[in-house]
């Protein structure tokens, strides 16, 4: 996707993208046949009150932020406490990558909405049961990037380094641990959108707060601005996650890789030992 | 290695019979069997709703909810995909409404078209298309730009039309891609159906799913969630894998 | 300089399951040597450093390599540069060394400095080009001032003018500092130019010739010795290659 900032001539499409889809709004709502969807000017009061504070929520909009992420920081938590022993254990050791891919697979495939009932109905009201969607939602992406991050360790480095008689500490240090970043922020990366959509839904129907909760609140007092504003919210934080704070660790992290620094002059080596890409959402079966 | 296959069928079996294993000593003794009913209740509520007879108009209604709202979500998705991968502007116009439905959760958006379609099965529809469009377009703009730019350049080289150069050479590069955003866009498609039907369905298995939450039935709501997991779950993982084997044979890569 | 290695492998034999890739192999290596091991694809080449370096075990055999009454120090430089790509280029010199102190970190410099990439130290693998990588990846085995040095088709992955800067180098370097090198190759006249000594091998591992090329240095691929050891080396190796297949 586009990246940087709203300057520049891709700056001028963008904003255009944004101002045409205001445009749009604007013309289209009255047209609709029913009076329930709110204009855009409608929008932009309710979240300009939202951001001073001034809501009808029993919560502003920075408390149902503030909570869901601890939710969420907290699910990830356990998700990587979790999944980190396990992914090893699965990419090292061949039995139990028989014994545990299918149960990785269909924990990649299960709509977060069946964790959140699940554990709503499990543990009621509360704290716990978005937590648990979370630590649910994360747990096999992080499993399934950790496995095959540990069976990508580059081998013709690790016989490079038992050619030259490298201690084990250093190998693990400056070999294993590097090749196995790509895949952990994958892991992350991944993990975290589908935790963030399942907490969202956990919630709605199992607890009485938090961003999710609020987005109900709305819906159930039929109130369609709030319901617009803070999707608009959700877009807001999830374009700062990803840019300001993805963005900006990768760049950091990755900095050796030659198209985020300096690009590469002449021919590259014929042998590259950077390794593969990580496994996004769905491609779990290639090891199957 | 014969036999190394037996011993990962073995471990694999061990596998499944650990978790039913696990799950069995777990129901009555860590969590209530209320609320973790044993796999044989399970099994046996699966019976009893098959042969009921409700299983045939609540599989219909979200079937074909998916079906349509997929179809259009697709057409739309790959002419948007193919727009932004063949032209700078349109990638810079639509680059941010993309990403942004990309990253929006599955819930605003049932949640915009249950306000404004009310009960029935509009909403959901709705919800498949604007939720899953935007997966198919991330991977047809993907393949766009691996068509490789040689092969194209041979083409003009040999004065080979616009429809030559579309069928031959970016179609068979894209393909992989196609089949990709078909999978991504359907697993997505599924679940924004299932959920918006939990809203605002008067029939179909996200209604049967809200209905078995809200009656505090674990049994029924677990029955139902495995019978539509499992019939999805085929479709994404066996039935489309198996076409896109059987039309990508030619690359080894994807083949394999 | 009396830093040299002696090498004793006596019946060395190593097989990956049905597989031969070294038959009874014995010869010995005494100090000073430029050794070049040639032959065609799949006949253990390769193999055979990774079973001298330790990296695989010996199915059958024994190696001796020593250095006085120590073990030898062994350097490696492979086909490809095999650097850390998230290490910057001084890092991955000081990756494989045993302690980091500054007599050791004067001492990648200086090696650094010696294949004409000082001002590279500071950057990373992926910013080099792909002989620049090879060109540290030959100071990185100078550097751990290795009693043998190992090399494994080094210029193969690179092209002819690159190749050709860098045998040189590597000649100007063996010559300074007289290490005793196995070099794998399957290029002959790459062999003809740098080598003291030819071990020749067959498909299937087995040794089958052992020659002294008794030519001055520096050695010109035009003069009509070298041409015509080479020839000579060429018409052997063919002969072998037909049989074999």
């Amino acid at each position: 996707m586009t990246r940087g900032g709203l300057t520049g001539r891709t700056g001028v499409t963008r904003a255009l993208f944004w101002a045409a889809l205001v445009a749009v709004w604007w013309v289209a709502v009255p047209l609709l046949p029913t009076g329930l969807v709110p204009g855009p000017a409608e929008v932009a009061v309710f979240m300009w009150d939202e951001l001073r504070g001034d809501t009808l929520a029993p919560f502003t909009v920075y408390e149902s932020f503030a909570l869901s992420f601890e939710r969420l920081f907290t699910g990830l938590a356990i998700a990587f406490a979790v999944g980190v022993p396990v992914g090893l254990l699965m990419g090292l050791v061949k039995p139990a990558e028989h014994f545990l891919h299918d149960f990785t697979v269909v924990g990649l495939a299960m709509p977060s909405l069946v964790w959140a009932l699940v554990t709503g109905m499990w543990f009621g009201l509360g704290d716990l049961a978005p937590v648990t969607t979370v630590a649910l939602a994360a747990v096999a992406f992080v499993v399934i990037n950790v496995a095959e991050g540990v069976r990508n360790v580059p081998r013709e480095l690790l016989d490079m380094a038992a050619a030259y008689g490298v201690l084990r500490g250093r190998v693990i240090r400056h070999v294993v641990f590097p090749s196995l970043m790509p895949f952990f922020f994958a892991a992350l990366r991944y993990g975290l959108a589908n935790a963030w959509k399942g907490l969202v839904l956990a919630e709605v129907w199992a607890s009485t707060s938090g961003a999710g909760w609020v987005i109900k609140y709305w819906y159930d007092a039929h109130r369609a601005q709030g319901i617009v504003g803070y999707a608009l919210f959700f877009v807001i934080v999830a374009v700062f996650i990803e840019r300001a704070i993805f963005g900006r660790l990768s760049a950091r992290v990755f900095r050796w890789r030659p198209e985020i620094g300096r690009p590469v002059p002449e021919t590259a080596a014929a042998e590259s030992v950077v390794p593969k890409s990580p496994v996004p959402e769905t491609s779990a079966e290639r090891s199957g | 290695m014969s036999d190394s296959r037996l011993a990962r069928a073995g471990w694999r079996i061990a596998g499944y019979a650990f978790f039913l294993g696990l799950w069995q000593l777990a129901s009555g003794t860590v969590l209530d069997d209320v609320l973790l009913p044993p796999p044989a209740a399970i099994a046996g509520e699966i019976a009893g709703i098959a042969a009921s007879g409700e299983l045939p108009l609540h599989f219909f209604t979200t079937v074909s909810t998916i079906a349509v709202g997929f179809a259009i979500a697709y057409v739309l998705g790959a002419a948007i995909g193919l727009l932004m991968g063949r032209s700078r502007w349109w990638e810079a116009f639509l680059g941010d409404g993309v990403m942004a439905a990309l990253t929006t959760p599955g819930l605003v958006f049932a949640l915009v078209t249950a306000m404004i379609f009310g009960l029935g099965n509009l909403g959901p529809v709705v919800a498949v298309i604007v939720t899953s469009f935007s997966y198919v377009t991330v991977n047809v703009v993907e393949g766009v730009r691996a068509a490789p730019s040689d092969l194209v350049h041979m083409s003009r080289a040999f004065g080979r039309t616009r429809t030559q150069l579309l069928r031959h050479v970016y179609l068979p590069f894209l393909a992989p891609y196609l089949f990709t955003a078909a999978r991504y866009g359907f697993s997505v498609a599924w679940k924004i159906a299932t959920l918006s039907e939990v809203i605002v369905g008067t029939a179909g298995i996200g209604f049967m799913m809200r209905r078995s939450f809200q009656e505090f039935n674990m049994t029924g709501f677990l029955a139902w969630v495995l019978i539509f997991f499992a019939f999805a779950l085929f479709l994404e993982r066996v039935v489309l894998q198996r076409w896109m084997r059987r039309t990508l044979a030619w690359r080894p890569e994807v083949a394999a | 300089m009396n830093d040299v290695a002696k090498i004793r492998v006596d019946g060395l034999r190593k097989e990956f399951g049905e597989v031969r890739a070294l038959d009874d192999v014995s010869f010995e290596v005494s100090g000073q040597e430029f050794v070049s091991i040639v032959g065609p694809s799949g006949c253990g080449k390769s193999t055979l450093l990774n079973v001298l370096s330790g990296v695989e075990p010996a199915t059958a055999g024994t190696i001796r390599i020593t250095e006085g009454e120590r073990r030898a120090r062994l350097g490696y430089v492979f086909q490809s540069a095999r650097l850390l790509p998230w290490r910057t280029v001084r890092d991955n010199l000081l990756f494989v060394q045993e302690t980091r102190d500054a007599a050791v970190r004067e001492r990648c410099e200086r090696y650094l400095d010696m294949v004409g990439l000082a001002h590279t130290a500071e950057q990373f693998p992926g910013q080099l080009s792909g002989g620049m990588q090879q060109r540290v990846g030959i100071a990185r085995a100078f550097s751990i001032e290795p009693d043998l040095l190992l090399m494994d088709e080094p210029f193969s992955h690179l092209d002819a003018i690159t190749g050709r800067g860098l045998r040189r180098e590597l000649h100007e370097l063996w010559t300074r500092t007289r290490k005793t090198v196995l070099f794998v190759t399957h290029d002959v006249s790459e062999a003809v130019e740098l080598s003291t000594r030819i071990l020749m091998f067959a498909k299937g591992g087995r040794l089958v010739s052992d020659q002294r090329v008794d030519l001055p240095f520096p050695r010109d691929g035009s003069s009509d010795e070298v041409a015509l050891a080479r020839a000579d080396l060429l018409r052997r190796f063919e002969s072998l290659d037909l049989l074999a297949t």
